[in-house]
């Protein structure tokens, strides 16, 4: 048996040199201290991630796009289908987990400064792939047809048109209409199954491979050490058990929230109804959907609307950028100031959320 | 004081006669023997000293022809159609001239016919059916609407099948002989005006048709079309009938569906009693009118023991168990051996009526205290996150179920009864076990994950465990 | 104390494998049951499937259901099929086609509707919501859109 495992890594390496990966990965290591709860953040969201892709072609089996047939295959699933229950609500589950995980792996490393040099490109191709998970997010949100989808995206749609000039041919060209209605729902189907995952697979895969080329960041603070004091752990097989070892805790949680608090499928979504109270992006969302609501009808000649587009818009762009305009922590500078802003940002998040939760 | 009385009126009496006599054109007329002329002198328009001036235009102050009826004193000669209409009007829909009269009659006449069925002037205009030239009061015996002429008055055309063809052809023509055989009929062919005739219901000059909203028959509006002379207790003194049938009605299901659900084809008064043959079904005839709607209950009950035994005994069939006038909603409770039931009223102890009564309230009240465990049943597994719309589909049949047997009831037939019944308790049955192995469904999803997350956490300790080790062995 | 260590070892290794492959099958078990499609037809309310032209014979119907409502399918004598929901307009009550009175025929009120779903005597309100029948082949399928 061995022998033949042997003899099996032998065909292989001759053709493909695999020698030499297994050498680089058995070296590779992970630096511990006191903030290294945070490394495993990258590993949950991508845990997600994979079940998310798993339990969504699970879901692709049954599930048929369509205005009259998305509710009624999704209620097929939950109730018809055995386990389709536990499907739907693991992928539902995780998804939003999956947000929550990727925000979380985000403000770990801004906070920790672990985009600077050489780490720019990891860094944009991370929030690269949190966009691209929030457009997940709200494009899957309709998929099921339910009343609170279908006003949830009617209003969230609606903020598009608020863009002077372009603003209604892009509405359009979201909607596949003036309305939101089957077209719309044709579209959001075909970006969520097969745009998305496509652009987003190798988003992944390059941020990964910079992940491992250049292996986890160090502290700051680290560079003022001496190398001895410096601790490590070995990325296989201590990291990795670890991160097996979390992943697994989650599913477990999945699984209870799925049992405990299913997800609800809802009314079926009724154009012609008048819009239920109480209609709400995800949570995600909110506290963009939020401030929208609170801005004044005019700001500075501007429509309320489309000036806190734009200030998300030039927000988002910065904090894209930011590797490039911190030059201090990349001169081994403490730059309190992006601290300052990054605390700004998620006090601004939490509590224009809650204020989206409470007000209404 | 009398005197004084009789001297008052006599003034006014004599007043407009006596200014009849300075009327030109009626004192011509007269004297050339014209018939129209000595019809008016009995209208009650020349008692009030209207002249034909007044409605055909002239002048009737000149004695001479050619200017009394030129066109440019405004003689307008017989007027035809619609300006009949017009000139009758002219006084009648203007209330100054009206009360100058002290006239009661409502000016809003003529805006109420034109809008009516009769309101073309092809069809009808006033003088159709008030006469012309011999007009008087709606109160005279001699007028044409008085009530026991009224009748006479509408068949003319309503009965001439041949004429009434040009306007509705799909409207019947035996109102009037039909009418005949009502107990209205017959009293004001007695000479009795106090029975309804066909202004009383259907109204004299807003007449609509009666599916139309407005109409005093439109069966919503019938029952107090009726109730206007039958709930009126000093008004039907002398016919010895109750006056409580319109309080009845309206608190039975039929008038609770008819006039709080609007349900239109619920019965009114006429659907039973008959609109122009009106009177009270006989006994016989009773579970004929509702076997109309309730045909099923009435054919069964053609061919229960009950039918011939209450023939025999004249016992009125459908209203010795269910009422008359207040038909309320039939319960369960009506059914079985219990105080409130109506079985009871012929049926003793030991009888074999008795028993099928018993049996068949336990056989009800079995399936419908089992129809509400299996939706409480599915309630339950609802609530607890199961779907289970198939078993809820096959609920539907039960109370169906529930209808037909409640109706299989009445051929007292207890084998018929049985086979009616007894899929109910089969639904119920499945109903029962499918929301129960949905609930049981709920409880296995909560074993099945009880065993994964065992597995799960025995894993975790065991990796734990493995990670300390390794991390030792450094 | 050697042995000692290297038995606790196996055990844990032992427990390591089982419990993977406990997790495994606990994972993969719903999985394949759900791959695995139900016996129930996909739940369509659209349109469904009734049957084959000969299930039924001329002058009569029957009764099917359709999402969670019954349905009547006639087939009249000269062998067109036609489609109604078989709920009566008036309670409710599910109609059924009576070959004596060439009708669709409520038994609750007596209420009786012509042979095109339209009430022509009786207590219901409105006329029977008609269905679009189509018959590809030998089959029958019925679908909400008129």
């Amino acid at each position: 048996m061995a022998k033949f495992g042997e003899k099996l890594f032998n065909w292989f390496d001759e053709r493909y040199k695999i020698r030499g990966f297994i050498e680089f990965m058995s070296h590779k290591s992970v630096p511990q201290h006191r903030h290294s709860i945070w490394y495993y953040f990258g590993g949950v969201s991508l845990f997600l991630f994979i079940i998310q892709v798993i339990t969504g072609i699970l879901l692709l089996l049954y599930y048929r796009v369509g205005e009259d047939s998305s509710y009624e295959s999704v209620q097929f699933i939950v109730s018809k289908v055995k386990f389709g229950w536990l499907i739907r609500s693991i992928y539902s589950w995780s998804a939003n987990l999956m947000i929550l995980a990727v925000f979380i792996h985000m403000f770990s490393v801004y906070f920790t400064k672990a985009y600077r040099k050489p780490r720019e490109l990891t860094w944009v191709t991370g929030f690269l792939l949190l966009t691209l998970s929030l457009t997940f997010g709200f494009s899957g949100y309709l998929l099921p047809w339910n009343e609170l989808a279908f006003f949830a995206t009617k209003v969230g749609t609606e903020i598009i048109g608020s863009i002077p000039v372009i603003g209604k041919e892009l509405l359009i060209i979201v909607r596949g209409g003036e309305d939101v209605t089957g077209a719309t729902l044709s579209r959001f189907f075909g970006l969520h199954v097969a745009i998305l995952p496509g652009i987003f697979t190798v988003i992944l895969f390059i941020h990964l491979l910079f992940v491992q080329i250049q292996g986890m960041s160090e502290p700051p603070e680290w560079e003022k050490l001496p190398p001895e004091k410096r601790k490590y752990i070995p990325f296989f097989p201590n990291f990795l058990l670890r991160d097996l070892l979390l992943w697994l805790i989650i599913l477990n949680i999945l699984a209870i929230l799925a049992v405990f608090f299913p997800w609800d499928l809802g009314k079926k979504a009724d154009p012609f109804a008048p819009a239920p109270a109480g209609i709400k992006p995800e949570w995600y969302f909110l506290f963009m959907y939020q401030t929208l609501k609170l801005l004044p009808p005019k700001v500075l000649f501007i429509e309320g609307e489309f000036f806190g587009v734009l200030v998300f818009t030039i927000a988002g762009i910065l904090w894209l950028l930011v590797p490039f305009w911190d030059v201090k922590t990349e001169k081994g500078y403490r730059n309190r100031l992006i601290n300052y802003i990054g605390l700004f940002v998620l006090i601004y998040m939490i509590t224009m959320t809650i204020l989206g939760y409470v007000l209404s | 004081m009398r005197q004084l009385a009789v001297l008052i009126i006599s003034l006014f009496i004599f007043i407009p006669a006596l200014s009849q006599t300075k009327d030109g054109c009626y004192n011509c007329h007269k004297d050339v023997g014209d018939k129209t002329a000595e019809l008016y002198s009995g209208d009650v328009h020349f008692k009030l000293g209207i002249s034909c001036a007044d409605c055909h235009g002239g002048d009737r102050t000149s004695d001479d022809m050619e200017i009394a009826m030129s066109k440019e004193k405004g003689f307008i000669g017989i007027p035809k159609g619609g300006k009949i209409i017009d000139v009758c009007l002219r006084c009648h829909s203007d209330d100054v001239v009206m009360k100058k009269f002290n006239s009661k009659i409502d000016v809003n006449q003529f805006k109420l016919f034109k809008a009516s069925v009769h309101g073309k002037s092809e069809i009808a205009t006033c003088v159709t059916c008030h006469s012309v030239h011999n007009i008087k009061k709606v109160s005279d015996p001699a007028s044409p609407v008085y009530p026991t002429s009224e009748v006479k008055l509408c068949s003319r055309c309503h009965s001439d099948a041949n004429y009434m063809k040009r306007f509705n052809p799909g409207l019947p023509t035996d109102q009037f002989e039909k009418y005949k055989t009502s107990v209205h009929g017959q009293r004001i062919l007695k000479g009795d005006v106090k029975v309804a005739t066909c202004s009383d219901c259907h109204s004299a000059h807003d007449i609509f048709k009666a599916n139309d909203p407005r109409s005093t028959v439109f069966a919503p509006n019938l029952p107090k079309t009726c109730a206007k002379c039958h709930s009126d207790a000093d008004y039907m003194r002398g016919y010895k009938i109750p006056t409580d049938q319109y309080e009845k009605y309206v608190q039975s299901v039929h008038g609770k569906a008819l006039l709080e659900k609007g349900d239109l084809s619920a019965p009114a008064c006429n659907d039973c009693h008959g609109n122009h043959g009106a009177v009270p079904p006989g006994v016989k005839s009773i579970s004929h009118v509702c076997g109309v709607c309730h045909a099923l209950n009435a054919e069964m009950f053609s061919r229960s023991p009950h039918a011939e035994v209450f023939e025999k005994k004249k016992i009125p069939q459908c209203e010795i168990c269910h009422g008359n006038h207040l038909i309320e909603r039939p319960t369960d409770e009506m059914l079985g051996v219990s105080t409130k039931s109506t079985c009871i009223k012929c049926h003793r102890e030991e009888e074999r009526g008795f028993e099928v009564a018993k049996q068949m309230k336990d056989m009800i009240d079995t399936l419908v205290v089992r129809a509400s465990k299996a939706r409480a049943i599915l309630d339950e597994a609802e609530f607890k996150g199961m779907d289970v719309s198939d078993a809820r589909y096959e609920m539907n049949d039960v109370p169906q179920i529930l209808i037909k047997a409640r109706t299989v009831i009445h051929t007292a037939n207890l084998d018929e009864f049985k086979e009616t019944i007894e899929p109910g308790y089969e639904i119920v049955d499945r109903v029962i076990k499918a929301g129960l192995d949905a609930i049981y469904e709920y409880y296995f999803r909560r074993w099945g994950l009880g065993i994964s997350t065992l597995i799960i956490t025995v894993l975790v300790i065991a990796l734990y465990l493995k990670i300390k080790q390794i991390e030792k062995k450094k | 104390m050697e042995n000692q260590k290297s038995s606790r070892r196996n055990f844990l290794g032992y427990i390591l494998g089982f419990g993977f492959l406990g997790w495994f099958i606990s994972v993969l078990y719903p999985i394949v049951r759900y791959i695995i499609p139900p016996k129930m037809p996909e739940a369509k309310v659209k349109s469904i499937k009734v049957g084959k032209v000969d299930d039924f014979k001329p002058g009569t119907g029957t009764i099917f259901k359709f999402g969670n409502k019954p349905g009547i399918l006639l087939r009249l004598e000269s062998g067109e099929f036609r489609a109604f929901s078989a709920v009566c307009t008036h309670l409710d009550c599910t109609v059924q086609y009576r070959g004596d009175m060439k009708a669709i025929w409520c038994a609750c009120h007596n209420g009786v509707y012509d042979l095109n779903g339209r009430n022509i005597s009786g207590p219901p309100p409105r006329p029977l919501e008609a269905f679009r029948v189509i018959v590809r082949g030998d089959e029958i399928y019925i679908s909400k859109e008129g």
